[in-house]
């Protein structure tokens, strides 16, 4: 079989099908606390007591094209 | 004895397992590779015979004799927090790291050696097809002229990547997305592209399995909807039985695969509600699932990691 030549001039066939990332919301300010080793929001308290700011901001979700995950 | 957590700081997912091993009283120490060195010290010692080992970070100081467990949850690359970060030093420090690591008693979420080769959507394929899943037919390739007939065999094909990882810089999203009829396949030759048969769903099915216990947890999607990532449909992940024979599948793959934890995605056919396997992700999130479901998959991944080594 041929056509692997043409390469050069030519974009991954998947591109055709990439799209703009979501921009991340805006996240209430939570931080790394190294000695309780938690994030804590501003107040002190750790962040995973704010399930609905979790599941609002999508820290937590799966979804392709994060920059920092590759295997979601 | 000692769980080691390997992640970013930034991992809130991670910090609901943290937070159940300190309700178990279980000791742990967190730290993220890209810190080491600098945030984070080793040392280890192999003389006459004998083996010493020594973490410590924020404080804290492991001795790797004591590690009950170690889980390899969102870390960074070895030293890329460094303060001249290099190619050579990420080499030597995950060399560093990892052989200390490897060189102790400690159980594995997931050892890095079964996840490199489980993140392989092509050795996926033939492992689940092994372990008795469903599994749509797959094309990886480069040839365009096979992708052409492919597309016209199964008429309803989608496209994803290979890899899982985005392209571009900043990166896009890649969504699963169906072939037009009428495209061009040339670009196939400008790089390997994983095309698969779409199956019509009722709805997307996440089975997170851990150790030996599965949690699955279902979406309704809506009529044509591809990719269940993408796009809001308003629905929630609901709790659902798992079938025994996926059950039997599952401890299947993951033992064969060498893995003690994995997210497995199924699409539920419409027609008949079969899962087909789409994919088993090794390191797959488990948050979203939880907050809907309120299945204890935290609890669960703590307590794994919290048993005493065999």
């Amino acid at each position: 079989m041929r056509g692997q030549g043409r390469k050069q001039q030519m974009k991954p066939f998947a591109w055709n099908y990439a799209r703009p990332a979501e921009q991340a919301p805006a996240l209430a300010t939570y931080s790394y606390d190294a000695a309780l080793q938690l994030n804590v929001l501003a107040d002190g308290r750790p962040a995973i007591l704010d399930r609905a700011l979790l599941a609002a901001a999508g820290t937590t979700t799966s979804k392709a094209g994060s920059a920092t995950h590759f295997d979601d | 004895m000692t769980v080691l957590v390997l992640t970013s700081a930034q991992d809130v997912t991670a910090d609901l397992v943290v937070a159940e091993l300190h309700e178990l009283g279980v000791p742990l120490v967190r730290f993220d590779p890209a810190d080491l060195p600098g945030e984070v010290a080793l040392s280890t010692e192999y003389v006459r015979g004998e083996f010493r080992g020594y973490l410590s970070t924020g404080g804290r100081v492991a001795s790797v004799d004591a590690l009950r467990s170690v889980w390899v949850r969102r870390p960074g690359g070895a030293a890329a927090h460094a303060e001249e970060p290099s190619a050579w030093l990420a080499e030597e420090t995950d060399h560093a790291l990892y052989g200390m690591l490897d060189s102790t008693d400690a159980r594995w979420m997931n050892h890095p050696s079964a996840a490199a080769r489980a993140r392989r959507k092509t050795w996926q394929m033939r492992v689940a097809h092994r372990s008795g899943f469903p599994v749509p037919a797959t094309l990886v390739t480069t040839y365009p002229a096979m992708a052409r007939r492919f597309a016209e065999q199964y008429r309803h094909v989608v496209v994803k990547s290979v890899s899982g990882k985005s392209p571009g810089d900043p990166p896009m999203a890649l969504p699963t997305t169906l072939v037009p009829p009428d495209a061009d396949f040339s670009g196939v030759a400008a790089g390997p592209t994983l095309f698969q048969r779409y199956i019509a769903k009722r709805a997307d099915i996440r089975l997170t399995s851990v150790g030996d216990t599965h949690f699955a947890a279902r979406k309704t999607a809506e009529a044509g909807q591809v990719d269940g990532r993408f796009g809001d449909t308003g629905h929630s992940w609901q709790p659902v039985d798992v079938p025994p024979q996926v059950a039997r599948a599952v401890e299947r793959y993951k033992r064969h695969a060498s893995l003690a934890y994995g997210a497995f995605d199924f699409a539920e056919e419409e027609q008949t509600g079969t899962w087909w396997f789409l994919e088993c992700n090794q390191g797959g999130q488990f948050g979203f699932v939880e907050l809907d479901t309120g299945q204890p998959l935290a609890r669960t991944v703590a307590e794994w990691l919290a048993a005493e080594p065999g």
